[in-house]
């Protein structure tokens, strides 16, 4: 066979090496079994002929030495077994009992022994099916008898030995595929197991253990894994309290810092230079001061413990206070369909507001200015849409705005922390929403976030 | 008259710029490092508002908002790096009446002081009597809420309310039997925008209640209505 073998996967791998075991298993067994059975039936059938044919051939002489008769008038007289065929060779000449049967010649395998005085037994395949050959010299009348016999039946049972046997073999072979099927889907189960564990983890679940087991064969792996996880979490949360850490260290000097500084904003003795100084080390600072801001929230956020309790209040509301909250008109809300309820959501009201203060934030440091912020009521969803008009974001880098301190196309640090949009991500998130972005309809930038609507629109939350 | 603030921060850098700043704006400012000179200087001089700082050296924060709670009514302003739901949730038990996070912006910490330093509900005193007093519960002995002596009565007995409780009730007591959004309890109480932290109304309901209400568990008077907000029950 050319062409390119797939490499077999563990499991077609066990079934087919233990087909191949059934297989040689029940063929050995099938072929002994035929074998020895053949032998003796065939040794049987020697047994039964020669004791035939020495009747026969007692007879053959009686008849001859009693009342001087010629062979063919015995050979009438006498009825050979059906099947069988009798030939006398007395004085060089050849007497046979039918006239339709196949000649002397199938005598050949046993002549020579006869011709020597004794009794032969012997196969010939001239005759279909095979047939045994027996021959007796007569001393006494001179003659030798020869019977042979169509071994018909014994051919038969044969065919059909065979034949049961062959279909054991097979019915083998394929119950020992089924059971190396079988055994395989046990012996891989676990490893299943492991598999949609590792995926779990590997998604960033790294809650995920395996279960105990008291299999010791199993246990190590199962240890092993859990240990494995077990490091993960530790490191991350390792990491995690690290930067928690830090960010908490830095609180304090950072607002001894500013608190400082404005006392030198307000100075009015100081010369344009310590001015222009000062300005620039406020401007620092703040983006300093909203970076560690921004770090701490997110922090917070990543811990998924909620800050406040949620509430349940309209999308269109949200957004309206978002937008007040960071001083824009109002006008820039629109929603649609144009005549309809405000669809209701649960949220974390202020976390929520923040993540849309960002995505503004975000509209006017990268996107040329804010828009507007369309809500669109999807049924199970709301989307709220804040748009811009600027360059919009490249579709290769769509995803990747929402990392950490990302910056899209090589842009400058920007006022921003580089934290602003993976903190809507993350606040999303942990309203079981979504949020991407995508291009506005005429240029610019849309970025979407999709919160799953209540039904209820009270009494879910106190 | 002037103001005096007392400043409870370990940390020297950031109490002195702080004095610094407050003292700029016309405050008087009390510096002290421990919790332990901070009830000192309480006791000495009676101060009108308190920043303080839960993490301290020797007794910390929480213990001495506790301590110095009975002794006054001014408002405290917790000032903290500590962040923790947790955390707020127990200063603001323990009787703090906000609080900011570090590192925050010394406008945002005026903008706390200017809140609570409100006298309580100026303008509706003006217009209000004495006799004006209202009366909360009748069913339960004769509760007195007087906006414009300032005093809340069961019977003959006074009730003591803090600066920030006494606003509240105020405005709750204004808008007696309608519900009034978390939200705007918080804007009108603690002049908090959009961002601000409603678990501040949420505690400050539940200290108030405790002093109200004859079974705080089962309130009668400041009712919580589910995903809304508080309203209060005259009956």
């Amino acid at each position: 066979m050319t062409g390119v073998r797939r490499k077999r996967g563990l499991r077609s791998a066990v079934t087919l090496a233990f087909a191949l075991g059934a297989l040689a298993l029940s063929a050995s067994l099938a072929l002994g079994t035929y074998f020895s059975a053949r032998h003796f039936l065939v040794e049987q059938r020697e047994r039964t002929a020669t004791r035939q044919a020495f009747a026969d051939g007692a007879l053959v002489r009686d008849s001859l030495l009693t009342s001087g008769a010629q062979v063919s008038d015995v050979l009438g007289s006498i009825s050979a077994p059906a099947g069988s065929f009798i030939y006398v060779r007395r004085h060089g000449t050849w007497y046979a009992s039918s006239l339709d049967g196949p000649g002397p010649e199938l005598t050949t395998e046993v002549q020579a022994a006869v011709e020597d005085g004794s009794a032969g037994v012997g196969w010939t395949d001239a005759t279909s099916p095979h047939a045994v050959v027996v021959g007796i010299p007569i001393p006494a009348v001179d003659a030798e008898y020869y019977e042979v016999a169509v071994a018909d039946e014994l051919d038969r049972t044969l065919r059909t030995l065979a034949v049961a046997l062959g279909i054991c073999a097979a019915l083998t072979t394929i119950a020992g595929a089924g059971l190396g099927r079988t055994a395989s889907r046990r012996v891989l189960a676990p490893l299943r197991d492991v598999t949609s564990a590792a995926v779990r983890v590997s998604g960033g679940d790294v809650t995920t253990r395996l279960k105990d087991t008291d299999d010791p064969d199993l246990a190590a792996l199962v240890g092993a894994f859990n240990n494995m996880v077990d490091a993960v979490h530790d490191r991350i949360e390792r990491d995690a309290r690290f930067a928690a850490d830090v960010s908490h260290e830095l609180r304090t000097p950072v607002t001894t810092l500013t608190t400082s500084l404005s006392l030198l904003q307000r100075a009015t003795d100081l010369s344009p230079r310590s001015t222009r100084a000062v300005q620039l080390m406020t401007d620092e600072l703040t983006r300093f001061r909203r970076a560690l801001e921004d770090l701490v929230a997110l922090g917070r956020l990543d811990a998924g413990v909620p800050e406040v309790r949620p509430s349940v209040l309209g999308a269109r509301d949200l957004v309206s206070q978002a937008l007040q909250a960071t001083d824009r008109p109002a006008a820039l809300l629109s929603y649609e369909p144009a005549r309809s309820s405000d669809p209701m959501i649960v949220v974390e009201r202020p976390q929520m507001v923040r993540a849309l203060a960002n995505l503004f934030m975000n509209a006017d440091i990268h996107g040329g200015g804010l828009t507007g912020v369309r809500v669109v009521d999807g049924g199970d969803y709301v989307d709220i849409q804040v748009e811009d008009c600027g360059p919009g974001v490249p579709p290769e880098e769509r995803s990747r705005i929402f990392e950490r301190f990302a910056r899209a196309g090589g842009e400058k640090l920007g006022t921003g922390s580089g934290l602003g949009l993976s903190i809507v991500e993350q606040t999303v998130r942990n309203h079981h929403g979504d949020v991407w972005c995508t291009e506005r309809g005429g240029g610019g930038a849309a970025f979407v976030v999709r919160l799953p609507t209540t039904t209820h629109a009270t009494g879910v939350a106190p | 008259m002037v103001t005096r603030l007392l400043v409870l921060e370990d940390d020297d850098g950031l109490r002195s710029s702080l004095r610094m700043v407050l003292e700029d704006d016309g405050y008087e400012v009390a510096e002290a490092a421990s919790a332990e000179d901070g009830l000192t200087a309480l006791g000495r001089h009676g101060v009108d508002l308190m920043l303080v700082d839960l993490m301290l050296g020797g007794m910390d924060g929480f213990s001495f908002i506790q301590r110095a709670r009975p002794q006054t009514e001014a408002p405290i302003v917790v000032i903290s790096a500590r962040d923790g739901v947790q955390d707020i949730v127990a200063a603001l038990e323990a009787g703090a009446d906000d609080y900011v996070t570090k590192p925050f912006v010394v406008d945002e910490i005026k903008a706390r002081l200017r809140a609570l330093l409100r006298r309580p509900s100026m303008g509706s005193s003006d217009t209000r009597g004495p006799e004006d007093a209202l009366v909360l519960d009748s069913v339960a002995g004769p509760l007195v809420f007087d906006q414009g002596a300032g005093t809340l009565t069961r019977g003959s007995a006074e009730i003591h309310l803090t600066h920030t409780e006494f606003r509240l009730l105020g405005v709750l007591a204004e808008n007696a039997g309608r519900v009034l959004s978390r939200s705007s309890l918080l804007e009108h109480v603690w002049d908090r925008g959009f961002f601000g932290d409603e678990r501040i109304v949420d505690v400050h309901v539940r200290r108030l209640r405790k002093k109200l209400e004859l079974e705080p568990s089962a309130p009668s008077t400041l009712i919580t209505v589910r995903g809304l907000g508080y309203r209060l029950d005259v009956r």
